[in-house]
């Protein structure tokens, strides 16, 4: 039995790939979290994947040849994105991968589709060292370290007048004491003070301890990083005991589920975002992009839609490059050459997005011109309420 | 054919690795004790292989070890797991029922507060760029494919020598046990530790073979996995586990085409198995064969 085994084993390493031609219509992989608790987030990239494959056959696709998205559940594992990548390297046949949705999973999953020369573009892998897996991986998520400071520097803006911050986190959360590292250094680029910092759990209620610590302090500006309803809890108790300078949040905080927790109170919050709704005046693309969104889903499209639009968009624009740089139809090549070419056509130029002018640098990282820092604007309800764009 | 190894390649090694891990789940259940202590044994195991594999500390080393640094990878994640499986084990398995197994869950909550804190494990983001030992995820089966065999074998021999049948006494009456003169916490104790060593060491196969190592790996989900595949494979066979993980790994997966409701079809396969395989698959399968055998007997 085992004989046997490595007789296969043998033979599998000895026979090279066939030579295999690219499908009509042009095959995209999207190996997002259909299912598991991750699939909150993979649901919305699905969504905006699906307008991009409308939208750009509405253009023609690639230079007359249709695409056609090929979806495969990566759930919220590091296996199952490995399957799901497998599966779309190997039985898919597509020039290029979007996915995954978690920075965890593309560490486990892209290193195999770089080995297998497959351009992968991370809609929304953020952490540190993803374009520096091999030269087939790249992102248009910009990560943390580039998002996070502009909200305190446009704080800064607003009062030139802040000396003293004090910066607030959640303590069992993975992703905002990561985020608070980053605030802190922008902090300390700024060439502000921590007065105070104070760490909470997201399962806290009572913030009496935190806030006296910062209202002791006569700081200007508070920093928080936590989940919505915890950070929802905390602004409420900060303002209701009298604080009354400017708040900036976090990732967290970019969400509308804070709203009801901390009601009228979460008026002024600052949060940085990757990509605003509201830019449909000054971007013919994400005008296009939002309303085909509202249509179809009858809501305004979040970050992760719009980041998962923008991933297709620019596989399909690299590949109308790749075409005309080569001279030759994709469907014409073979199908390892034209993701070759694909990945090189990728890496050059610019494209005008949903989340505004991008380019992808010869190592893979985003370079994204613009970004956005939102204010709450509460209804007079004070229930519900709405981020409005602060500037760009 | 091609196609089929190099799209499941990473499949059917991870049925192996996971049987590994539903093994280590059966070990103390030999004795009777319910432990899901394995994934955070696991989880270690890994973040040794991780470190080790990645730290600039160990530049040289790795370079002058080559291929041997998996080996070594191996040793000291066995032996950091056998040390805390006795250090852990000794005082839990006073415990009993229900309690052992709150302890054990909270020793694999203990393992994964203190790596998400420790700036050598990399935070919530965890170790990349592990080195790999080969390039087709298949090959893989060279490291897991030996471990099994010899958890098998090990198990199988438990049952006929005398240790394994003091163990197994253990699982029927402990009080009975006792009183014939049987030191239970040391029948208890091995079982225990030879899971959590065993648990160990796939955890440092398995860093490479991700690609990458995190807190994710050793969450309770993934304990109740490794409890599943015992209890829907059998928990009275070695063969259990490795039928248990074979069907709950390959399923989703075989069940790919379904697309969004391979969730649902999954689910219904699990629920049926819970209530028709009391005794999980390969306890169907022996009262199946016994009664063929009987009625063979019978028309003879």
């Amino acid at each position: 039995m085992r004989r046997t085994l490595f007789a296969v084993l043998c033979l599998l390493l000895a026979v090279p790939a066939l030579a295999e031609p690219v499908k009509s219509p042009i095959p995209i992989g999207i190996a997002v979290a259909q299912t598991s608790n991750v699939a909150l987030f993979g649901e919305e990239q699905v969504n905006g994947a699906k307008i991009a494959e409308k939208y750009f056959n509405g253009q023609g696709g690639v230079n007359g040849t249709p695409i056609v998205l090929v979806f495969q559940d990566t759930a919220g594992d590091e296996a199952g994105a490995v399957n799901a990548f497998q599966n779309l390297i190997n039985r898919d046949n597509v020039v290029a991968i979007v996915g995954p949705t978690l920075s965890q999973q593309a560490f486990a999953a892209d290193p195999l589709a770089d080995k297998a020369g497959v351009p992968v573009v991370g809609p929304s892998n953020t952490a540190k060292g993803i374009p520096q897996i091999g030269p087939f991986v790249g992102r248009i998520s910009a990560p943390m370290t580039q998002v996070a400071p502009h909200s305190v520097s446009e704080a800064l803006r607003i009062n030139p007048k802040i000396k003293k911050v004090a910066v607030l986190y959640a303590q069992n959360d993975a992703f905002s004491s990561s985020e608070t590292t980053t605030f802190q250094q922008a902090v300390k680029d700024l060439g502000l003070e921590i007065a105070t910092l104070q760490k909470f759990q997201t399962t806290d209620t009572d913030f009496t301890t935190q806030v006296t610590a910062v209202l002791g302090e006569d700081v200007g500006l508070v920093i928080i990083s936590g989940l919505a309803a915890d950070s929802g809890n905390l602004v409420k108790q900060l303002r209701q005991l009298g604080y009354q300078g400017l708040i900036v949040g976090g990732n967290g905080l970019n969400s509308p589920n804070m709203f009801p927790v901390c009601g009228a109170l979460c008026e002024g919050i600052m949060v940085a975002q990757a990509y605003s709704s509201s830019t449909v005046d000054a971007n013919p693309v994400n005008k296009a992009f939002v309303e085909a969104f509202t249509a179809a889903y009858k809501k305004a499209p979040a970050q992760f839609s719009a980041q998962s639009f923008t991933a297709v968009q620019v596989v399909v624009e690299a590949l109308r490059k790749a075409e005309k740089d080569s001279g030759k139809k994709i469907t014409a090549m073979d199908l390892a050459a034209a993701r070759a070419e694909l990945n090189k056509a990728l890496r050059t130029g610019s494209y005008l997005t949903p989340v505004g002018e991008i380019s992808i640098t010869p190592e893979g990282e985003v370079d994204q011109k613009s970004f956005y820092v939102s204010k709450v604007k509460m209804n007079s309800d004070g229930k519900t309420g709405e981020f409005v764009l602060v500037t760009q | 054919m091609d196609v089929f190894f190099s799209s499941y390649g990473f499949l059917l090694a991870m049925v192996v690795q996971q049987a590994l891990l539903g093994l280590s789940v059966y070990y103390p259940l030999l004795a009777g004790q319910l432990s899901l202590a394995s994934i955070g044994f696991y989880s270690l195991g890994g973040y040794v292989a991780a470190i080790m594999g990645t730290h600039p500390a160990l530049a040289a080393l790795r370079e002058s070890l080559g291929f041997w640094m998996f080996p070594l990878e191996w040793l000291c994640a066995l032996v950091l797991s056998i040390i805390l499986g006795l250090a852990v084990g000794l005082p839990v398995l006073r415990l009993r029922g229900i309690y052992l197994a709150l302890a054990t869950i909270a020793f694999a909550q203990v393992v994964n507060v203190t790596v998400l804190n420790m700036p050598i494990a990399g935070g919530a983001v965890g170790i990349f760029a592990i080195p790999q030992a080969f390039d087709s995820r298949l090959a893989y089966l060279f490291f897991f494919g030996p471990l099994l065999v010899l958890a098998l074998a090990v198990a199988f021999r438990l049952e006929r020598i005398g240790p394994g049948r003091v163990i197994l006494s253990i699982r029927e009456d402990e009080l009975a046990a006792a009183a014939m003169g049987v030191p239970t916490t040391y029948y208890k104790v091995l079982p225990f530790v030879w899971g959590c060593a065993l648990a160990g060491v796939t955890g440092a196969m398995s860093a490479p073979f991700l690609n990458t190592w995190n807190a994710r790996q050793g969450t309770f989900d993934a304990s109740v996995a490794c409890l599943a595949y015992v209890l829907i494979g059998g928990a009275r066979s070695p063969w259990g586990p490795v039928f248990g993980a074979a069907l709950l790994v390959s399923l989703p997966e075989v069940l790919r085409p379904l697309r969004d409701s391979r969730m649902i079809l999954n689910g219904v396969v699990l629920v049926l198995a819970c209530v028709y395989l009391p005794r999980g698959i390969v306890g169907a399968f022996s009262s199946l064969s016994r009664r063929m055998r009987g009625v063979k007997e019978a028309a003879s």
